[in-house]
């Protein structure tokens, strides 16, 4: 449950998920006050005040609820757990110039955690994951110019050909700056 | 007759949908501002073709260049010469009218020729190579240079152009909102609402105008010293620090964020200014001075730096908590809306509401932000960034903001251009335009997110290449019905009838 609210789609869905109350307010309110009778409320101060406390507080509890749940997902603490030396790992530096990427390696194992290293030389360039079914599983901004490689920790669990594209502009031939992954089976695994 | 006036008069088709009504003693507060509504409408009719271009390149397979063009100048059109421009208008018309100061002078003039110039300058950039999309990507104007993609002509066209709009965003339009504000004698003749700083729909215009000003020095200092160098004032080597990939995006960022979050501090207050006058009690009170002007500050505060959440994806070029600073900031610019939706709805639940066309325009691009904030929020947390970052999402989230801040300056207008122009609205082409608006920005808005969501890139010349045309037809059919809503606002004005001598004088006037 939580895996799918943290992907693309499950972002989608929470957004949709926010939007719809409002929404639904909205149309209320606009319609009953203004389409079929428009003139004032008697609804006392005292229960628009409860109104407010409490979308308020709905508001609140569901932001921190979404942001502490959200925690597990965050791809820069297991990032910093492994720079830290606190997993093993399989690392794939790679540096990115208009239009390809040089890679130390296409191939990793699944079930092992992989940490990305990555560089741009010339501009601005991204480094994203596409899964074979196409769903996108992380990205990375990489900024020339800057002292520390840009960093991603990724554990992949299924074997396949996996798509990396370049998700930053960098210059009329952004959308062919692309390359591949080969996920294996892990070698432990018996 | 100002020149602003004659200009106006001189220009085709669009002058005739903003000739200023000189009857009413009022064109020392209508001139500047209908030139400057008038360009933008020019910009509009631009960059919606640019934008429906963008998907058309893609349908007919033509060459990615053509798409790579559009993008930059649709998007660079979009958001400054319009909508800029026409919140700049409509802004400085209410100001004018609630402080009773003519818009004069030197400076609004300087205003309309640096944002005019400068969109034209990037055009000409534009089409003579210099395809950098609309945030520039520092340092591929350079890079492209050196690659011999564009030339370095067109680089120094092009920064040009960027140079004067930045100029009339951060420096010219606060420094006129401002000296509006607090400086020169109030004329009686003038003033249309009289209005204090005390009122949340002048504290919001004030709020952004500093925060404009004050969140674009930095990378007014960075422009200037790269065009100095571009243009060999000073050596290379002294602007070394500007040309710095960190230093630039930084800058960039720190004012591009805040300029979204400046503009929708004005629409929220203008929404503040405009709601209460079509209340059907005739209260024209909000539900609560204090919970609007909280709303603002928590606004203002929150997202000054939440600008952080773009570039979390660099980690750790950006340090961790930097991230979480920027994750939790947007967050919390939640709590701010939550307490501006609660002050609309439960004002217009109290008092009722006039469903004029007008401030239903308004009302329902005030809705289409709530949408994009929602969006922003999720995109700027961490977890979510990682698997959004980069794709349509962000031009969803990007467009939405600019066409509901749009939709609600037109629904604005709706109110200030019977004081303009002396000539009234038809209000059954009104609700057309604002049906079809609601339907092309609500439809875009998700079918944007919902490519987001799927991996769709953004800025991407290719959409066959995982089945992601399918959002790009989609996106083609709302553009067109959006186009349509435009056509229908434009055709409104164009036919707009005058008012009757009886209520010629200050029909409009609030």
């Amino acid at each position: 449950m939580l895996d799918f609210l943290f992907s693309g789609w499950g972002a989608f869905w929470v957004t949709m998920g926010m939007l719809l109350p409002f929404a639904g307010m909205f149309w209320y309110v606009i319609h009953r006050k203004s389409v079929p009778y428009s003139g004032p409320s008697n609804t006392p101060p005292a229960a628009m005040s409860r109104i407010e406390g409490f979308w308020l507080t709905a508001v609140f509890v569901i932001s921190v609820a979404l942001n502490l749940a959200s925690l597990k997902f965050m791809p820069i603490i297991a990032t910093a757990h492994a720079a830290a030396g606190g997993v093993p790992v399989q690392k794939i530096e790679f540096t990115a110039t208009s239009w390809s990427y040089d890679m130390s390696s296409r191939q990793v194992e699944a079930g092992k955690p992989v940490l990305f290293s990555g560089r741009a030389k010339d501009t601005q360039h991204g480094f994203a994951v596409y899964h074979p079914d196409g769903r996108m599983l992380f990205t990375m901004l990489m900024m020339p110019g800057v002292s520390k490689p840009t960093s991603v920790v990724h554990t992949f669990t299924e074997p396949g050909t996996y798509k990396i594209r370049c998700l930053e502009y960098c210059g009329v031939a952004h959308h062919a700056m692309k390359d591949e992954l080969i996920v294996v089976k892990n070698k432990d695994a018996t | 007759m100002t020149i602003a006036t004659a200009i106006i008069r001189g220009t085709p088709v669009f002058g005739r949908m903003f000739s200023v009504d000189k009857s009413t003693g009022l064109e020392e507060i209508n001139a500047w501002p209908a030139l400057m509504i008038m360009a933008s409408f020019i910009w509009l009719a631009v960059a919606g073709l640019l934008g429906v271009a963008m998907p058309a390149t893609q349908m007919f397979d033509l060459d990615s260049g053509h798409f790579y063009t559009a993008l930059t100048l649709h998007g660079a059109a979009l958001a400054f010469p319009f909508s800029f421009q026409l919140m700049i208008g409509v802004g400085l018309h209410r100001s004018g009218g609630c402080v009773g100061k003519p818009i004069t002078g030197w400076l609004p003039a300087l205003c309309f020729i640096t944002m005019n110039l400068g969109a034209a300058l990037l055009t000409v950039a534009v089409l003579m190579g210099f395809k950098v999309s609309l945030v520039v990507m520092f340092p591929l104007p350079l890079v492209g240079a050196q690659m011999g993609i564009w030339s370095m002509n067109s680089v120094i066209v092009g920064f040009t152009g960027i140079y004067l709009v930045l100029a009339c965003m951060i420096l010219l339009y606060p420094l006129l909102g401002l000296s509006m504000l607090f400086f020169g004698k109030k004329r009686r003749d003038l003033v249309l609402s009289e209005r204090s700083l005390n009122d949340p729909g002048m504290l919001g215009m004030t709020l952004a105008a500093l925060t404009l000003l004050i969140s674009g020095l930095p990378l007014v200092a960075v422009g200037t010293a790269l065009l100095l160098a571009l243009y060999g004032v000073i050596p290379m080597s002294m602007a070394a620090w500007a040309a710095e990939p960190v230093v630039f995006q930084y800058v960039f960022y720190t004012f591009a964020h805040n300029l979204m979050e400046s503009m929708a501090l004005m629409v929220s207050s203008a929404l503040y200014a405009t709601l209460p006058l079509y209340l059907a009690d005739g209260t024209r009170k909000l539900y609560s001075d204090k919970l609007a002007n909280a709303a603002l500050w928590i606004l203002l505060l929150t997202s000054v730096t939440s600008g952080l959440h773009h570039f979390i994806t660099s980690y750790p070029a950006q340090p961790a908590m930097l991230s979480y600073w920027g994750n939790a900031m947007s967050w919390a610019t939640g709590i701010g809306a939550a307490l501006s939706i609660f002050t609309i709805l439960a004002t217009i639940w109290q008092h009722g509401l006039r469903a004029e066309p007008g401030i239903i325009a308004a009302l329902m691009g005030w809705a289409l932000y709530i949408l994009d904030g929602v969006s922003a929020m999720v995109t700027s947390n961490v977890a979510w960034a990682y698997v959004l970052h980069g794709t349509m999402w962000q031009s969803g989230h990007t467009m939405t903001v600019i066409l509901a801040m749009s939709l609600m300056w037109m629904g604005v207008l709706y109110h200030h251009y019977p004081v303009i122009t002396g000539r009234k609205l038809d209000p059954v082409l009104g609700s057309w335009f604002v049906r079809l608006f609601a339907v092309g920005g609500f439809g875009s808005a998700i079918v944007m997110l919902a490519g987001g969501s799927a991996g769709m890139p953004r800025r991407f010349a290719d959409w066959n290449q995982e089945g992601w045309m399918a959002y790009g037809n989609l996106i083609m059919i709302f553009g067109l019905i959006l186009g349509a809503s435009f056509v229908v606002y434009a055709y409104n004005l164009l036919q707009s009838r005058q008012l009757s001598d009886a209520v010629g004088q200050r029909v409009g006037a609030t």
